[in-house]
């Protein structure tokens, strides 16, 4: 074959101003039971997310019952007053639609999807699984079961061991955000279906929840819909009670290593405790973090242990959004020979940042990637719903989206040099490996 | 009560070609201000020889490890600073690479594309290649190696296919190939198959087509067309049978997993799209026939699935399923076979179908609802089908699947004597350095 010219060099293109982020306005309304509505209307694609909001997450779990939210979520969709487990499935099943829950330590969220078209069925069916199920016998013992079935296969990945474990040294045992929002083994072993039917009574609550929806809907259809379908359901939910946490993790400073036989890879955690929700840091704290590991590849860890050394295929590092203040934690699986450097490397960037003020350069990168990535925040209808629940659950400002720009263009050098100093510091920190390696 | 109408779901597109071959598609959508740019090449693991495998994808991490006018770190880092992001992937008959970037910032995703395309073997050399393989053969351990029936995937298309066939071997690659890729390897890799005639660029998002048009021409229009590649033909006919039928692998896992897969026609075929139907009325929803038999009634698995790969050699139908505690494989088998056998004899009903069709739509609109998603769409139905504006054809075939059609594939495809059956069991985990 004749050798082609080599193509013409090009220029590297000018770019223009960037678009202004288009966040949504939602309308927001009350229904008389004091359920908050807040819905973001989205033509489009003709579906449509509803997501209830909950302050009883697993921190609301009683104390001997570790698992109790989880479980009853889980049971939401296996039956209610009405409808036998197979009837509600099946009629799930032929609208297409997907209602599935999930709990946090803060929060449960009961998420429905349904096509636009069935909206005014899909609304009374998702009421009438979050207000009114049955806890069936039978199918409580089934999804009990399969959850301690699915507790014990969990364990046999690495990775799970290595953030169930992180989680518990960051927090100590006294605090519920030590364990899996999922529960234990002994707590779901125990829980009773009367517990469970408790439970449910005392937090699945309109006051004090909210219902997020976002898609293509009728507006009218929707407000009819949602005051219809949720018209019987009257109470308060019970505020959640957080213990102290602790300011650094018992074993700050240290390594623990959980050996893991014929490893391939170790895991590697490095965890500190973080800051809540509402601290006037969040956003400081944010753009330190991206610096660090906030970007998979391009943060200082994925830079070094990936890009440089070849030892990952990508290391990472977030704070955790919580009520009280969550954890904040890196995490990367190497290769078993090269565990100790890996741990050494982490820590060396991180003490870094602690000891030299932030290039210039570096820290406009982190702001121009937080900031000019918003369009794609609001591009779905899942995200708009997510980015909506954010604000509404954690009570920030409702212009928290057209502000964030200007609040990330006020992180100093200065800012992230004494958030790192507070969280980075290794002397605050807990290191932990699963695997094999570190003695090297 | 009558049941709604099948949601209608298109993504419009205008199609051109350029001089050189290469094909363009345009989707307009100013709902964000943001636009997805996606460059898929006709060439995957199934483009490799054996003793090779796993050279698609290191070349798709070479190419990201810079090029003449964007040396090493540019590439993420242009595009992180202008709010984008970008990624690629390697799958059996494709390579891509996509970003999404707000609507000012499209040339600069092209600009680096065409860089890529353009000039990239002048930087390609042995250092960047070690450290690679090394960042490949980590993701090989953790994504494969190390996780519980990690190599379950690698093992059964080893027995459903024949030996040799395109689609025998995982898209990561076996460890020894890893080792014994050279530059050589990647350099004629990249000669062949990373050309303007072997590529399909779509643009998704806030961008008019007139405009993607001319960015087109204007990034890639003077580009050599490169060696003719084929359009990727479809098996004569599917293998009557497995190569392997039955195997045992023992794995460090606490419950047995049964995972079942039969050879079945191409993405693109009528009957695949009614195989799309029937996997979704076999395991998708808890009503779904397996979910009952297993899960829910016969509690003898903790989960079970169903998949249908849209290959275009041909497709791939298969079946997952986890024990619960105390149960073994083979019960799980035996319930499998006697709702597939149920299915084959006509025991669905219209509804049924309708119910299934309808949560395929679901799914189908969850997957497009973003730019990137669209793009890729796009991408593979011109690449792996000829025309993007097969997409829609194939989404409103779905419509049209009859509970006749779904017994008749059932029938036709997923009968005992065609499927690979694969049971891993808690043991010793085998060593899997020398499964090549």
């Amino acid at each position: 074959m004749p050798l082609d010219p080599m193509p013409a060099v090009m220029p590297q293109p000018v770019l223009g101003p960037p678009p202004a982020p288009r966040a949504p306005h939602p309308e927001r309304w009350t229904l008389p039971n004091g359920l908050r509505v807040i819905a973001a209307h989205r033509p489009g694609l003709p579906q449509l997310v509803i997501r209830l909001t909950l302050p009883a997450g697993s921190v609301a779990d009683p104390p001997a019952l570790p698992g109790t939210a989880s479980l009853v979520s889980s049971l939401l969709t296996e039956g209610t007053q009405r409808l036998s487990a197979d009837e509600l499935n099946a009629r799930l099943d032929m609208l297409g639609a997907a209602v599935h829950a999930s709990v946090g330590h803060d929060f449960t969220d009961v998420e429905g999807i349904f096509l636009s078209d069935t909206l005014a069925e899909g609304i009374a069916l998702f009421a009438e699984i979050v207000t009114r199920p049955a806890f069936p016998a039978d199918e409580t013992e089934r999804v009990r079961a399969e959850a301690l079935d699915a507790l014990v296969a969990r364990l046999d990945e690495p990775a799970n061991v290595a953030d169930d474990r992180t989680t518990l040294e960051a927090f100590g045992p006294e605090h519920p955000y030590a364990l899996p929002s999922f529960g234990t083994p002994e707590g779901i072993a125990a829980v009773t279906r009367e517990e469970m039917a408790a439970f449910h009574a005392l937090h699945y609550q309109p006051r004090g929840a909210f219902v997020v929806v976002a898609g293509d809907y009728e507006p009218a259809e929707l407000r009819a819909s949602l005051e219809t379908a949720f018209a019987d359901w009257q109470g308060d939910v019970p505020l959640p009670v957080y213990p102290p946490v602790p300011p650094a993790p018992r074993a700050a400073g240290r390594t623990v290593l959980v050996p893991w036989e014929d490893a391939a890879q170790s895991e590697i955690r490095v965890a500190g405790i973080g800051l809540d929700r509402h601290s006037p840091d969040w956003i400081a704290a944010g753009v330190t973090n991206y610096i660090l590991g906030g970007s998979t590849i391009t943060g200082r860890l994925g830079a070094n242990l990936r890009e440089d050394k070849g030892w990952t295929y990508g290391a990472r590092s977030a704070f955790s959004a919580g009520l009280a203040p969550g954890g904040w934690a890196a995490e990367t699986a190497v290769d078993v020979e090269v565990t100790a450097g890996a741990v050494r490397e982490i820590l060396a960037e991180m003490r870094r940042m602690t000891e030299e003020p932030v290039p210039e350069a570096e820290l406009r990168r982190a702001k121009d990637a937080l900031v000019l990535s918003l369009p794609r925040a609001f591009e779905t209808p899942g995200r708009i719903a997510s980015r909506l629940a954010t604000l509404e659950a954690y009570d920030l400002p409702r212009d928290y989206w057209e502000t964030f720009p200007a609040q990330v263009e006020k992180v100093t050098a200065d800012d992230v040099l004494r958030l790192a100093r507070e969280h980075f510091d290794p002397a605050r920190v807990v290191t932990v490996v699963v695997g094999a390696g570190i003695e090297g | 009560m009558t049941e709604p109408k099948l949601a209608p779901l298109h993504v419009p597109s205008r199609t051109t070609t350029l001089a050189n071959g290469m094909r363009v598609v345009a989707h307009e959508d100013t709902s964000s201000p943001i636009v997805a740019v996606h460059l898929m090449y006709r060439a995957g693991s199934a483009d490799e020889r054996p003793g090779r495998t796993g050279l698609a994808h290191l070349l798709e991490h070479l190419m990201f490890e810079g090029s003449q006018h964007a040396p090493k770190g540019q590439f993420d880092d242009l595009l992180e600073r202008a709010g984008g992001t970008n990624n690629g992937s390697t799958w059996l008959d494709r390579t891509n690479y996509f970003e999404t970037v707000p609507s000012n910032a499209v040339e600069l995703a092209l600009w680096l594309e065409r860089d890529r395309m353009a000039h990239f073997l002048p930087v390609l050399g042995e250092e960047m290649l070690e450290l690679q393989r090394g960042v490949v053969i980590n993701e090989r351990r953790q994504s494969y190696d190390s996780r519980p029936y990690g190599m379950a995937d690698e093992r059964l298309h080893e027995m459903l296919f024949p030996e040799g066939h395109a689609y025998s071997w995982p898209t990561i690659g076996y460890m020894a190939d890893l080792e014994a890729i050279t530059l050589e390897d990647a350099r004629t890799f990249y000669q062949t198959y990373y050309t303007a005639g072997n590529a399909v660029l779509v643009f998704a998002g806030d961008i008019s087509p007139q405009r993607a048009f001319e960015l087109a021409e204007r990034y890639f229009g003077d580009l050599p067309a490169g060696p003719r590649i084929p359009r990727i033909a479809r098996m004569g006919s599917l293998p009557a049978a497995p190569r392997v039928r039955r195997e045992t692998m023992e794995d460090d896992v606490s419950f047995p997993r049964l995972y079942q897969a039969w050879t079945v026609p191409a993405y693109g075929d009528a009957e695949w799209v009614a195989l799309d139907v029937l996997a979704f009325l076999l395991a998708d929803g808890e009503s779904s026939r397996l979910q009952k038999a297993l899960v829910r009634d016969g509690r003898i698995a903790q989960d079970v699935d169903s998949y249908l790969y849209p290959t275009a050699r041909c497709g791939v139908f298969g079946i997952v399923a986890t024990a619960r505690s105390g149960i073994p494989a083979e019960a799980m088998e035996s319930a499998v076979r006697r709702a597939l056998d149920e299915v084959a004899a006509g025991g669905v009903t219209e509804d049924e179908v309708l119910g299934a069709v309808r949560r395929v739509r679901r799914d189908h609109v969850a997957e497009m609802a973003t730019v990137e998603e669209r793009a890729d769409a796009l991408a593979y139905a011109a690449t792996v089908l000829g025309r993007a504006e097969a997409l829609g054809e194939m989404m409103d075939a779905y419509g049209e699947v009859t509970a006749d059609d779904v017994r008749r594939v059932a029938a036709r495809y997923l009968g005992a004597g065609r499927a690979a059956t694969l049971v891993v069991v808690p043991g010793a985990e085998e060593e899997v350095e020398d499964a090549a």
